[in-house]
């Protein structure tokens, strides 16, 4: 039909890149490099402050005040959000890399015959939105921004800036890591899908026009194939996800759909459905 | 109960520690604070570092160590704050990260040994410190706590000390 965009090669090289530059950047910055600096709560590249918006609203929310600079920093991520949709998750944050490397070597080493244990996505919602509410209510509480300090990829991100810049072992933040692997091993994807206040936030920014992977029923060759939701590094199934499903736009389901009926769209498609058209009697599979 | 009680609020919030030019009052500073390391990133000198284990709800937040690294007052660091948890001043005098103070036991000119390290070494020389007829060290208000006579204080345990702003 149409040449195939090969996504998982591009996402990798961008998730090793980022992992890559927060691992030297304490190197860098004290050899002078000083245009790029922060970790995941929040970056400075160039003259641009970029603020991780669920650490930055966790902030305001501990401070009980109003920042305009806080609020300028998180501008543009939550216009990535609102345009591209929780592509930090996918494509940026080392945890996901992390956990994705993590569930494939369970899979293919370890051959685990494991399969997606919470299949009810609407479920999977609620725990997600339960997390981010008791996230943000602690911050409040406790007048301290939970989120920038604990949520995984700042963690992941500080612990080589921990390991440079403290002349001792980085204790605290080692153990809450190695709680968050914990909870990761007690499930597939269990931090990324379920319990990173992050994702979960970057997963409620979405609106009917942002970039998502949108299924047109009439042109799916063979829905008891369906490579797509085999694919799925979320166990998805994208034929039948709602908005709030925890899709990534990872473009994984994109690229192995061999007939172009899954697409990455800001709105969804105006087709002229065809009662007779090919495969339009197909439906999905149940 | 009440003794456990304590403890566990002494363990999450413990005093506070000597925090970078421009902080915020403690507070407002842990609340604000994102633990970005953009600050401990920008100082030249090393003197910042992300709170260890033992600063409760304030780990991973940037604070300075006088006796190992004092803060050289460049003012490089409160600009680069995201939050605003450094307010971004660039006068030195306007800095307030606490005040030094002299312990008289053990002052080597407390006990008549000449020595004036510490007003020789004040960035702020003449204002923040100065010696008084008997040739001892008298702090002003205009310390702003930068710790640098802590750092060079001749005495094995240092004879002054910068007590950070906040600490009763």
């Amino acid at each position: 039909m149409r040449g195939k965009r090969r996504w998982t090669p591009l996402r990798r090289a961008v998730q090793g890149a980022v992992a890559l530059l927060y691992l030297l950047l304490p190197w860098l910055n004290r050899g002078g490099f000083r245009a790029v600096s922060g970790n995941l709560a929040s970056l400075k590249l160039g003259p641009v402050d970029l603020v991780e918006p669920a650490a930055g609203v966790s902030a305001l929310l501990a401070s009980k005040s109003w920042s305009w600079g806080l609020a300028l920093g998180m501008a543009l991520p939550l216009l990535l959000a609102l345009a591209l949709g929780p592509v930090f998750c996918s494509w940026v944050c080392p945890w996901g890399l992390f956990s994705e490397a993590l569930d494939s070597f369970k899979l293919r080493v370890l051959k685990l015959r494991s399969s997606w244990s919470a299949q009810g996505y609407r479920r999977l919602f609620w725990v997600r939105l339960a997390v981010l509410f008791a996230f943000l209510a602690g911050s409040w509480a406790l007048a301290v921004p939970l989120v920038a300090w604990l949520a995984p990829p700042r963690l992941l991100t500080a612990l080589p800036q921990e390991l440079f810049y403290l002349r001792v072992p980085p204790t605290l933040t080692g153990t809450l890591l190695l709680l968050w692997l914990a909870a990761e091993l007690l499930g597939r994807r269990l931090v990324c899908r379920a319990l990173c206040p992050v994702g979960s936030l970057w997963n409620l920014l979405r609106t009917p026009w942002t970039l998502a992977v949108r299924f047109q029923p009439p042109l799916c060759v063979d829905p008891q194939l369906a490579p797509c939701h085999l694919h799925c590094p979320w166990g998805i199934d994208p034929r039948r996800m709602g908005r709030f499903a925890g899709c990534t736009n990872c473009l994984r389901c994109v690229e192995g759909c061999p007939s172009g009926a899954l697409q990455a769209r800001p709105a969804a498609p105006r087709l002229p459905v065809h009662p007779h058209a090919p495969g339009s009697g197909a439906k999905p599979a149940s | 109960m009440k003794l456990s009680r304590r403890f566990l609020l002494e363990l999450l919030f413990p005093p506070p520690p000597l925090r970078p030019p421009g902080a915020k009052d403690e507070r407002a500073f842990l609340s604000l604070c994102i633990r970005c390391n953009r600050c401990v990133a920008a100082c030249p000198y090393g003197t910042l570092k992300p709170a260890p284990l033992g600063a409760g709800v304030g780990a991973g937040t940037p604070l300075v160590e006088a006796r190992e690294v004092p803060c050289y007052l460049c003012m490089a660091c409160p600009p680069v704050c995201p939050t605003g948890a450094l307010e971004p001043i660039t006068d030195k005098r306007a800095v307030r990260m606490g005040v030094a103070v002299v312990d008289q036991l053990t002052c080597y000119a407390h006990q008549g040994i000449l020595c004036r390290t510490c007003v020789d070494e004040c960035p702020l020389e003449g204002e923040a410190i100065f010696q008084d007829q008997q040739l001892r060290p008298v702090v002003t208000e205009k310390c702003v706590g930068c710790g640098v006579c802590e750092k060079v204080c001749p005495v094995a345990e240092p004879a002054i000390v910068v007590k950070p702003r906040g600490r009763g």
